[in-house]
């Protein structure tokens, strides 16, 4: 197993150089004059040549990207063009605002579509059509939208959240609540529909199987068997589902984080992009392939975890 | 059994500390603070400033950040006068050519040293010497000398009308010379100025949420109304208007005025101002990119083809006031008889076309910005096909403002600043004027900025009143209104808007009570 984790820990970094390429490339070829977006209109063209000398985007893209690499993989992610601030630094003061919404939005995605997804399999009937309506409204229905919804009413209208900003769960915990509670419901609804049908249909699949026929004649009831046995095996695709939603849900942030002005990486990733600051895109680049190939790893061990069958390779 | 049921929970356990201690560890408190904060002022910004340096000052939407941590050299009242405020007195020699400013000697900076006239030559030079949009508004400004402590003189190379104006802005911040001098960097996070409020390094989060805390030993607690200063940084509009709407703010900026029932639905105050003008460039006046333009009845004839009134309708909700000029309402060069000299008619702008030999129209390259949505292109199409002229429109996407700048498109659509007068000269009428991309030269401009600039200020008022009668009869543009630049406060807040700058002045903001 230390073998298999060093071997993709490794396909990481490679994963890491070509990412870092392409999105460097993209950024040089599609930023248009940064210096004057960063300058405004009021400024003359000297003083705009001048600020792009400043920053060295007169120089070729091969010295660019070079210098680049060179202090990332020492850890210096440079400073931000527009805020002058160290990139880690905002990087690292943000990364935890936006996970704090993803986690909160998967563990609660994972305990109701958990929770929906047996109860549907289960059940039958007219529960199972109930979940099944729910699971196609919150997967049709955009997040933002939910957002916008959530906001007018339980924010504006009935005042128990905020409708902006972000307070630590240090300073207060009724304000941490008040305003994450709404972020984590809107990110999570499209996730929850679509685990929902997955955790249902794993369910439905394992029930029929001979062992559990077998485990309920032993006497069993349905719950010892459904918590002990079928979910266990039910466990791995959903886990394969769940990685990749939150994977979906760092991008879906970006969305939330704007409609609920967070300062997470999200906001951060929107204003540098569209402004062009080149540091601070690469480093939300490079941070967000960092989490995704620590996320598939920690998916693969989990699955080999639960299901023995499963050979690391 | 036990054993999965234990790993489940522990796992459970883990995931809950990591996102409680993310939470934690991570960000700061950037909710905006309620009114019953007790002298709290809580602002919502639409743009970050580039760097906290006075030398890297952008000014207009990112005015509030600097002006609470630095003093300006003079004020700018929202009257339009300019007072003393570092400086407390100043004068120029005979021929306006040097300019000597007495400095305050009860200033000091928020590390505790005293302001002096050797912190101002650092200040003037570094912003000179900078990237910052306005560092050309010192072009004129050819030595900086420090004869003592309270006294500073700028020697011009050519009188600068607008010079006053500019000192009173991002040219005339102060920040602390030392620093400067040892630890420019530092500036950019930490700035060291005079201002009536200081940044709370450990509270704020760049790009996000501000912190600023009163300065008890501010040398003006006139205008000092606050105890803390909140900043939140908040780009998307709903995301603004949402905050108006739950009160997590006192002052916001709105970014168009589309929503201004819902905001005094609110319980909130629309204060106006007027600071842009909005119309089209029409740029290429020498006609080297596209011939047309180069005729001015084809300029006065797309003058006629735009129907202001339903334009301000239309993209305003009517919020604002329709213009031919370009200077604005406030400016000795405007004047109310210019008002209505190129009325809506579509008639006249066809008889002035087929006069200059386009009966049959012709094709204008303008570019355009999916940011800015399609109505306003579409209704300048419509408008212009209704008398033959056809828009072709190439979308730039963010490089809207440097491709126009870099003399790509003959005219374009958009809204420009309308400073004091000179300084709207210099910006859209001069050969070299950054909105003059084509670098496009007329005799009779030149005599009458030659005239600005060398004249006392009777002179200047009357060579803008010329200026502006000149260029709109020659129709070097086809301006549309000048938009209100709505600002909402809440019940408890009071604010007076000023006239060039988009955003109020940190003085003017005062509790209601």
């Amino acid at each position: 197993m230390g073998f298999f984790i060093v071997k993709r820990l490794l396909g990481g970094v490679v994963l890491l150089l070509a990412v870092s390429l392409v999105a460097f490339t993209m950024l040089y070829i599609g930023g248009g004059d940064i210096a004057r977006r960063l300058l405004g209109e009021n400024a003359t063209a000297e003083v705009v040549a001048q600020k792009a000398a400043e920053l060295g985007l007169d120089r070729p893209f091969v010295l660019q990207y070079v210098d680049w690499l060179g202090g990332a993989v020492t850890g210096d992610l440079g400073r931000s063009w527009f805020t002058s601030q160290s990139v880690f630094v905002d990087v690292s003061n943000r990364l935890p605002v936006t996970l704090s919404i993803v986690i909160g939005a998967v563990l609660l995605a994972a305990i109701v579509s958990i929770t929906l997804g047996v109860l549907a399999a289960l059940r039958g009937g007219w529960l199972d059509g109930v979940v099944q309506v729910i699971s196609v409204i919150g997967f049709s229905i955009p997040n933002f939208l939910i957002a916008l919804g959530l906001v007018v009413v339980f924010a504006i209208n009935l005042g128990w959240f905020k409708a902006t900003g972000y307070v630590p769960i240090g300073t207060s915990f009724e304000g941490w609540i008040a305003s994450v509670t709404l972020p984590i419901i809107a990110l999570s609804l499209a996730t929850i529909a679509t685990v929902t049908q997955q955790v249902r249909g794993s369910v439905i699949d394992a029930m029929s199987r001979d062992y559990v026929r077998t485990l309920q004649t032993r006497g069993l009831g349905t719950g010892i068997v459904v918590f002990q046995h079928v979910l266990r095996n039910a466990g791995g695709p959903a886990l394969a589902v769940l990685a990749v939603q939150f994977i979906g849900l760092l991008g879906g942030a970006i969305v939330i984080e704007q409609v609920f002005a967070l300062p997470g990486i999200g906001q951060l990733t929107v204003q540098a992009t569209t402004l062009g600051d080149v540091p601070v895109v690469m480093g939300v680049v490079i941070t967000t392939a960092i989490i995704v190939v620590l996320v598939n790893l920690a998916i693969d061990l989990a699955q080999a975890a639960l299901n023995p069958k499963v050979r690391l390779s | 059994m036990m054993f999965r049921r234990r790993n489940s929970a522990i796992a459970l356990a883990v995931a809950a500390a990591a996102v409680l201690s993310g939470c934690a560890a991570g960000g700061q408190d950037t909710s905006g603070g309620d009114t019953e904060g007790g002298g709290t002022l809580t602002l919502v910004a639409t743009l970050s400033p580039t760097s906290l340096d006075a030398a890297a000052s952008t000014g207009g939407n990112a005015a509030p950040f600097y002006q609470a941590v630095y003093d300006s050299l003079l004020r700018a009242m929202p009257d339009g006068s300019i007072e003393p405020f570092l400086a407390s007195e100043w004068a120029y020699n005979d021929d306006n050519t040097e300019l000597t400013l007495t400095l305050r000697d009860d200033v000091t900076f928020s590390d505790g040293t005293p302001m002096t006239s050797a912190d101002v030559k650092v200040s003037l030079e570094r912003f000179k010497a900078g990237t910052a949009p306005g560092a050309s508004w010192l072009n004129n400004v050819e030595t900086i000398e420090a004869p003592d402590d309270t006294t500073i003189v700028l020697a011009l190379s050519a009188p600068d009308p607008g010079l006053l104006s500019y000192l009173s802005r991002d040219a005339g911040l102060v920040e602390s010379g030392d620093v400067a001098e040892s630890d420019a960097e530092s500036l950019a996070t930490n700035p060291i100025g005079s201002g009536p409020y200081i940044l709370d390094t450990s509270a704020t989060v760049t790009g996000t949420s501000y912190v600023y805390s009163k300065n008890e030993d501010y040398w003006n607690p006139d205008v000092q109304h606050y105890d803390k200063l909140v900043i939140n940084v908040i780009p998307d509009a709903t995301a603004a208007l949402n905050a108006i709407k739950s009160g997590e703010a006192n002052g916001v900026r709105l970014a168009n005025n589309k929503n201004l029932a819902e905001v005094e639905g609110a319980g909130w105050t629309v204060n106006a101002g007027e600071i842009n003008v909005f119309g089209l460039l029409l740029l290429d006046r020498a006609g080297t990119m596209n011939p047309a333009l180069a005729d001015v009845r084809v300029r006065q004839a797309i003058n006629h083809a735009f129907d202001r009134e339903a334009l301000l309708t239309a993209l305003q909700n009517d919020a604002g006031v329709v213009t031919d000029q370009t200077f604005p309402e406030r400016s000795a060069g405007f004047d109310e008889e210019l008002e209505g000299m190129y009325d809506y008619d579509p008639e006249a702008a066809k008889e002035l076309l087929a006069e200059a030999g386009y009966a049959d129209g012709f094709t204008l390259e303008m570019p355009s910005t999916a940011s800015v949505g399609t109505t306003t292109y579409n209704l300048i199409a419509q408008q212009l096909a209704d008398v033959g002229i056809t828009a072709s429109f190439t979308d730039v996407g963010n490089n809207y403002v440097s491709d126009i700048l870099a003399a790509k498109f003959p005219a374009a659509w958009i809204g420009l600043e309308q400073g004091a007068d000179w300084q709207l000269a210099q910006f859209m009428l001069a050969p070299d004027a950054v909105w003059n991309p084509f670098k496009y030269q007329d005799a009779t401009v030149d005599e009458l900025l030659q005239k600005m600039q060398f004249g006392d200020q009777a002179a200047q008022d009357e060579a803008a009143a010329e200026l502006n009668a000149y260029v709109t009869d020659q129709a070097w543009f086809a301006w549309w209104y000048r938009p209100q630049n709505s600002f909402a406060t809440d019940a408890n807040t009071a604010v007076e808007m000023n006239p060039i700058n988009i955003y109020p002045s940190i003085y003017d903001f005062q509790p209601k009570n």
